[in-house]
């Protein structure tokens, strides 16, 4: 615990952690100013000035504000299960070229399929970044590992290269900008009937939560695995499809939440170690709290117009990563 | 001897005729340039719309797609010299032009042009949009010893955009809307799309806007609550060919369709390759003139 007495800002709202009730209280409050806060007019007033309020709230705000939750939650909870696979702390999807190649089957869809509907769309993406992903853990295994920065650093060049190939096809068929609001997440055309795919990466991000222990286990080695009675290969298939099916919905509909993966679980294992079970239901609340928070914040500096959430997130997400690398006590 | 003279005057009368030059109005201020020039390659779509419409000639053109009225330059005898933003310097050297002009998204390969040959930058002012293509026009007329030519167009064009800005004043309030990959932006009266408010005399939806090339993303409850009596689109994705998820789309949702615009059925689709890809010539502008006034006496 002494490490935690010195951290400052995050500390303060982090301590609800171990106490649900205050949690969910947090969350609720978090939910509700994302509902009060709009362009037609902020708080609970304007939603009672306006006759037409109550259809606002029902197309407009609930599912900016369920999106948000159910984005949130699934980018950390799939940030935490590739962290335990590769059994490293800097891996998310960003880092292993899993939204990368989420990207590059967007864009091919946009070109060889434009008239696909969303769910097809997704499904591409979704192939895409399992099969980056694999690719990227089958390079991982070649390589050896003298330090825990290799495996990110490998990730992120190897996103890079992906990304790179991606940018050339769309500078050549004129969609960088398309491919430029991919990868920057925006919830500000978030309506009902538009954001619905999230819910499968939210039936997948369930599914992880009860698999959970298995990728920890998985991630140990082949041969850990295997004496607790683990198929290793069929559990890495499962922890890659859970990760690349909630990728490829949530850049299909909003767009990639950059950093979310990657600080959320870091800084909830600061708070109460390894144990998976103990970090899951923390994982889960931080990932909705801190997107809820960026979006609120995206919405109000330039208020009427919006800052998207990849800006916003992206400020936040470095510092603390930052604050996480240099604070990084050896380990 | 008879020869040598004759040869001699046909080498002076060349050498007057090459000398001959023309102080013309660019971006950069005024610049002499030599009259009636043989091989000029342009690197714009709009450019290479003025040139047409004064009867012109050129050697090279940009890649990429092109509207109807310019589709005759898709293919030979014209080489395509490099995208909008990137010129190939190898093959512009190879046309050895005498003339180059850049405009807007080529501006920033100026000086790297100007050291094959005689290069002027057309850009265009987004705050003066008919006011550029007049001086686009003049420039370009005068250049190819066309200034008549080019003064009836912009006659023609003037007294369109004059009998449109006269319908728009009635109609109320307009707002712009740029659609890219899903998501929405809107650009201000003195942004990108300042012609609509400025030359074409629609009250501008929304005050002031910050807003940069790419405008400020907006979401469908901002433009619920700007409620414009007109709200005009540009795809920018159908601009580059690509029609997957089209504006039409992505703006048919409870929140647009309860707007003043939505219901009168004053949205209006522009094309997207006048307004985004040719932009400030007579051509796009006169179609758009057409495309709104229509909208408008409906």
């Amino acid at each position: 615990m002494a490490v935690w007495t010195d951290m400052g800002k995050p500390r303060g709202g982090f301590a609800v952690c171990g106490r649900p009730v205050l949690a969910v209280a947090v969350l609720a409050l978090l939910a509700l100013a994302s509902l009060l806060v709009g362009s037609s007019g902020i708080g609970l007033r304007a939603l009672l000035d306006d006759p037409r309020s109550v259809e606002l709230l029902w197309v407009s705000r609930m599912p900016r504000t369920i999106a948000l939750i159910l984005a949130g939650t699934a980018s950390a909870i799939t940030g935490l299960i590739m962290q335990r696979l590769v059994q490293n702390r800097f891996v998310e999807p960003s880092t292993m070229g899993t939204v990368d190649s989420a990207c590059l089957g967007l864009l091919l869809g946009v070109i060889f399929i434009p008239d696909a509907s969303p769910l097809a769309r997704m499904a591409l993406a979704a192939l895409f970044s399992w099969l980056g992903t694999l690719l990227f853990l089958l390079i991982l295994r070649t390589m050896p590992r003298r330090s825990a920065l290799m495996p990110p650093l490998l990730g992120i060049a190897y996103g890079g290269v992906i990304g790179a190939l991606s940018y050339l096809i769309a500078w050549q068929t004129g969609l960088i900008q398309a491919l430029a609001a991919w990868t920057t997440a925006d919830f500000s055309v978030v309506l009902a009937g538009r954001y619905e795919l999230l819910y499968l990466a939210a039936a997948a991000t369930a599914l992880a939560w009860f698999g959970a222990d298995r990728f920890t286990l998985a991630g140990l080695g082949d041969d850990v695995a295997r004496s607790v009675g683990l198929n290793p290969r069929m559990v890495l298939a499962l922890g890659v499809s859970i990760v690349a099916i909630t990728a490829g919905s949530i850049v299909v509909t909003v767009g990639f939440i950059p950093f979310l993966g990657l600080i959320v679980p870091n800084l909830v294992s600061r708070r109460v170690g390894d144990n998976l079970r103990n970090a899951l239901p923390m994982v889960a609340w931080l990932g909705a709290s801190v997107t809820l928070v960026c979006d609120l914040l995206g919405r109000l500096v330039f208020y009427p117009y919006e800052l998207p959430i990849g800006a916003t997130m992206g400020v936040l997400g470095a510092a603390v990563f930052l604050f996480l690398l240099l604070r990084r006590d050896g380990t | 001897m008879r020869q040598i003279l004759s040869a001699l005057c046909f080498f002076l009368g060349t050498t007057a005729l090459h000398a001959q030059t023309v102080t013309v109005d660019t971006a950069r201020g005024p610049v002499e340039v030599e009259s009636g020039p043989q091989r000029v390659v342009t690197l714009d779509l709009g450019v290479l719309d003025t040139i047409k419409v004064i009867g012109g000639d050129v050697v090279g053109v940009p890649n990429g797609v092109k509207p109807d009225y310019l589709s005759e330059y898709a293919g030979t005898p014209y080489t395509e010299v490099g995208t909008f933003f990137e010129p190939d310097i190898e093959t512009i050297a190879a046309l050895d032009p005498d003339l180059i002009i850049v405009a807007g998204r080529s501006q920033a390969k100026y000086d790297e042009l100007s050291g094959l040959a005689p290069t002027i930058d057309l850009t265009t002012d987004t705050t003066d949009f008919v006011g550029s293509i007049h001086r686009n026009t003049e420039t370009i007329g005068a250049i190819y010893g066309r200034e008549e030519v080019a003064r009836t167009a912009l006659k023609e064009l003037d007294a369109k955009v004059t009998a449109m800005h006269d319908m728009a004043a009635e109609a109320g309030t307009a707002l712009t809307i740029l659609t890219t990959g899903g998501r929405m932006s809107t650009h201000g009266a003195k942004g990108r799309f300042s012609v609509l408010y400025g030359d074409f005399g629609f009250e501008p939806a929304i005050a002031e806007v910050d807003s940069g090339n790419h405008g400020q993303p907006i979401s469908n409850e901002f433009i619920r609550s700007t409620d414009p009596d007109w709200i005009f689109v540009i795809d920018r994705d159908a601009a580059i060919g690509r029609d997957g998820q089209p504006a039409a789309q992505l703006l048919d949702n409870p929140l647009v369709n309860d707007t003043k615009a939505a219901k009168a059925g004053h949205i209006v689709y522009l094309d997207p390759i006048d307004w985004y890809v040719v932009g400030a010539s007579i051509t796009p502008v006169e179609n758009s003139v057409a495309t709104i006034s229509g909208a408008l006496a409906k």
